[in-house]
């Protein structure tokens, strides 16, 4: 019972409780109106856009667990979006391989990153930011500043493979947080980015094939930013160069409220989802709040302090 | 009389207890020894009477009185602390009392250019500064050359004279001797025995330090069968540090390599493990060539490596105890998924065989102490029964008792056929372990010594004089 209540993800669930009830009661209505925030509708609306980080944000963990960072994914969902939207509305290419072709961006987004970081020896953080440039740049190039429109093909209310569209979003990073989740925990392969984070030094000297699995990391985080820009794109029914700008740093602070730690070694898939929703909530619920609209990042820069620090106290207490 | 007693001291950092109920008196004026392995509580205990930790039961008698020290500040005079003599209104002060101590230092120099020695002589001496009446020091000559630490001496010498009591924490026993009147033991948290130095002998203090008697190099039957080599090493290069190097190491034996810091001794048994690309030459086992600077490769054909630094290279301080275990299989292994049980029931029986004291699996390895630490470290590499084991310093920083277990750990894989290479810069341990040592000199082969005909004189003047040339 201890060990379960020291569960590091059980914390983050504790965050995201507390916060959906702190803000069904402040927000409560008056004279039996419908409530703007406890209502199914917005329960999907915040499920629908926390999916966007939410997705992006497992790879941003594995990444940060394996001890580097990434910096690409706001980029990445723009490129994908766009190289998805193109193929789907300008080339005319059937939808599925519209898709695999941006997954595939994705990919090698990745690649890239990880060649330069496990190839060439930059650090992450540089690697990285030279890949996000290079993304949005080919993304801006691709669409000279117009724009692709996703609505006319996939109208609201449609099905895929028997989800309704609404639902694709939610249904995705549910599903790649249980195959990541059980990828870290139970297979070769996490246990080797864990331990890569934690000690590449002794990786190396244990006969790890630390190269190969920092490229399978980034090349990981890079398709799953992918995914996520092929769920923004359909969820805004555009395809577009702009789009997701500054989503990074929202990504990465979803990964690390969920208990990634920045120096490797420690962190969750299931956290970082649930540190999306964390976000998920805060931006839905705080625009509601009248005169807060102002405060919104304030108050989103503020709740990633204090959870890091009452994670920094807690690991402390435990030792 | 008594000037520093310490009653019933206890001391624990969570599950660990580092005092169990220490007693001991340290009279005025005396020189006082306080000597253990590691983690025998030593530290600790000077650290309670600095104020740096607080004792959770038990009690510091000064002079009679209980000593009550909040913080650092409030404490005796621990030399611990880097200072500095360099404000102008102390200069005249402060080099009058380097010249009374004969401390070859002027009084003008600043702290950061001075060497480690002339740091250590500086704390001492300011500890003059005002007037203290006990000095306590923590292996005060760890970093200092034999010379150096005379010269420590003879400013604690001077001290002693003028009736200030020491209190002196070591665990090298010439100098404890050499220096103390009197020498407690502490083992495991708990005091032992104190002696008069002139009733001791090196090998009492050594048996209470331990627990048990030390013993010797222990004589070993190899066992008989193939006869080919298991490990075969030609002509092996690793620019700048391994120049060409052949040896070859038998099915159960045990191979020393001895050489001193930088002769290339960890550079060699690194590039054999595949952690540096060679520049030329071939490692063979059991016939099967191995492809070089691949470790994997490595472990595949059975070579394992226990490296120098198990903090920087052995250990993965974020992952339990069976995952630090079970590491080493996953490159041998063809399945993806990890198996729990089977793990768990690996590295219960290495933690069996080899007697690590740990709480449990699920533990973090910062939990453990050194000498556990290194079994682990040996345990994760015991677990995929490799046929040659290169061992690279296998017992620094463990105490007395991890290290003769670690040895017999060592030779019981031998006697059971494995191939074994102890890269040591310890040489009564090379003596101790090795049937044949080879000595290392500037990347090369100076010699090769039986077990009969190898002592100290012969290895070390291999190892350290270039101008008789190799043997």
């Amino acid at each position: 019972m201890r060990r379960f209540w020291h569960t590091r993800e059980l914390s983050t669930v504790a965050i995201l409780a507390l916060e959906a009830i702190v803000f069904t009661w402040y927000l409560w209505p008056e004279g039996g109106r419908a409530h703007p925030f406890l209502n199914g509708p917005n329960g999907l609306l915040i499920l629908k856009y926390s999916s966007i980080y939410g997705i992006a944000a497992i790879g941003a963990a594995i990444v940060i667990i394996s001890g580097g960072i990434d910096l690409a994914p706001g980029a990445v969902i723009a490129l994908t979006s766009v190289v998805t939207g193109h193929l789907f509305v300008k080339s005319g290419w059937p939808l599925a391989p519209s898709v695999a072709a941006g997954l595939l961006t994705g990919a090698a987004a990745g690649l890239v990153s990880s060649w330069l970081i496990v190839r060439v020896g930059l650090p992450p953080f540089i690697a990285t930011l030279g890949v996000m440039g290079i993304a949005r740049g080919v993304a801006f190039i691709i669409t000279e500043a117009r724009y692709y429109d996703l609505s006319r093909t996939i109208p609201p209310g449609s099905r895929l493979l028997g989800v309704p569209v609404d639902w694709v979003a939610p249904v995705v990073m549910i599903a790649a947080a249980c195959v990541f989740q059980f990828l870290m925990k139970r297979f070769q392969w996490g246990r080797a980015v864990f331990a890569i984070g934690g000690n590449e030094t002794a990786a190396v000297f244990t006969g790890i094939a630390v190269g190969r699995v920092k490229t399978s990391v980034y090349v990981v985080a890079g398709l799953l930013a992918s995914v996520s820009g092929i769920v923004l794109a359909v969820a805004q029914g555009q395809g577009k160069a702009d789009l997701a700008t500054g989503y990074e740093l929202d990504i990465i602070a979803s990964a690390v409220v969920g208990g990634a730690s920045l120096a490797g070694g420690r962190g969750s898939v299931v956290g970082a989802v649930l540190g999306a929703l964390i976000f998920g909530v805060l931006r839905n619920a705080l625009p509601q709040i009248p005169g807060a609209t102002f405060y919104d990042r304030l108050i989103v820069g503020l709740v990633v302090i204090v959870i890091v620090v009452l994670d920094q106290v807690l690991v402390r207490h435990e030792r | 009389m008594a000037d520093l007693e310490f009653r019933d001291v206890h001391k624990s950092f969570g599950a660990v207890r580092a005092l169990g109920g220490v007693s001991f008196a340290v009279r005025e004026g005396e020189t006082h020894a306080c000597v253990g392995e590691n983690g025998a509580g030593k530290s600790t205990l000077l650290k309670i009477v600095a104020g740096i930790l607080r004792a959770d039961r038990g009690e510091i008698l000064w002079r009679g009185a209980p000593l009550r020290v909040g913080s650092p500040h409030d404490a005796l005079a621990v030399t611990d602390r880097v200072g500095r003599l360099d404000e102008p209104a102390m200069r005249s002060r402060a080099a009058a009392l380097l010249d009374e101590l004969h401390v070859p230092v002027s009084a003008d120099r600043r702290m950061e250019h001075l060497s480690p020695a002339h740091v250590q002589l500086v704390q001492v001496a300011r500890a003059l500064a005002f007037d203290c009446r006990v000095l306590v020091l923590d292996e005060p000559t760890t970093s200092l050359t034999d010379a150096e630490a005379t010269q420590l001496f003879g400013v604690l010498a001077a001290l002693k004279a003028r009736g200030v009591t020491i209190l002196f924490v070591s665990h090298r026993l010439p100098e404890v001797f050499r220096l103390c009147d009197r020498i407690t033991v502490l083992r495991d948290g708990h005091h032992i025995a104190t002696f008069d130095r002139e009733a001791a002998t090196v090998d009492q203090v050594v048996r209470a330090m331990v627990g048990r008697e030390p013993p010797g190099h222990v004589p070993r039957e190899r066992p008989a069968g193939d006869a080919r080599p298991a490990l075969s090493v030609r002509d092996l290069v690793r620019r700048p540090r391994v120049n060409g190097v052949s040896f070859d190491v038998a099915a159960g034996e045990i191979v020393g390599v001895f050489g001193l810091v930088g002769s290339g001794r960890t550079e060699l048994v690194e590039t054999i493990f595949g952690l540096a690309r060679p520049d030329a030459g071939s490692v063979d086992v059991h016939g099967h060539r191995l492809a070089p600077g691949a470790p994997a490769s490595a472990i595949r054909s059975g070579v394992a490596l226990v490296p120098e630094d198990r903090q920087r290279q052995g250990l993965f301080f974020n992952l339990s105890l069976g995952d630090n275990l079970a590491l080493p299989g996953a490159a041998l292994v063809s399945h993806r998924l990890i198996r729990r049980r089977e793990e768990r029931d690996g590295a219960a029986s290495q933690i069996a065989a080899l007697s690590i004291k740990a709480p449990g699996l699920q533990v973090t390895p910062d939990r453990l102490s050194g000498g556990n630490q290194q079994k682990v470290v040996v345990g994760k590499w015991l677990g995929i029964a490799p046929r040659v084991l290169l061992l690279d310093e296998p017992t620094k920083g463990v105490d007395i008792g991890a290290k003769y277990e670690i040895h017999n750990i060592i030779r019981r894989e031998a006697s059971r056929g494995m191939a074994c290479l102890v890269a040591s810069s310890d040489l009564p341990e090379v003596l101790a372990l090795a049937d044949r040592i080879l000595v290392v000199r500037d990347g090369r082969l100076r010699g090769e010594l039986s077990a009969v005909e190898a002592d100290e004189e012969r290895v070390m003047r291999l190892a350290a004089a270039p101008a008789e040339g190799p043997a």
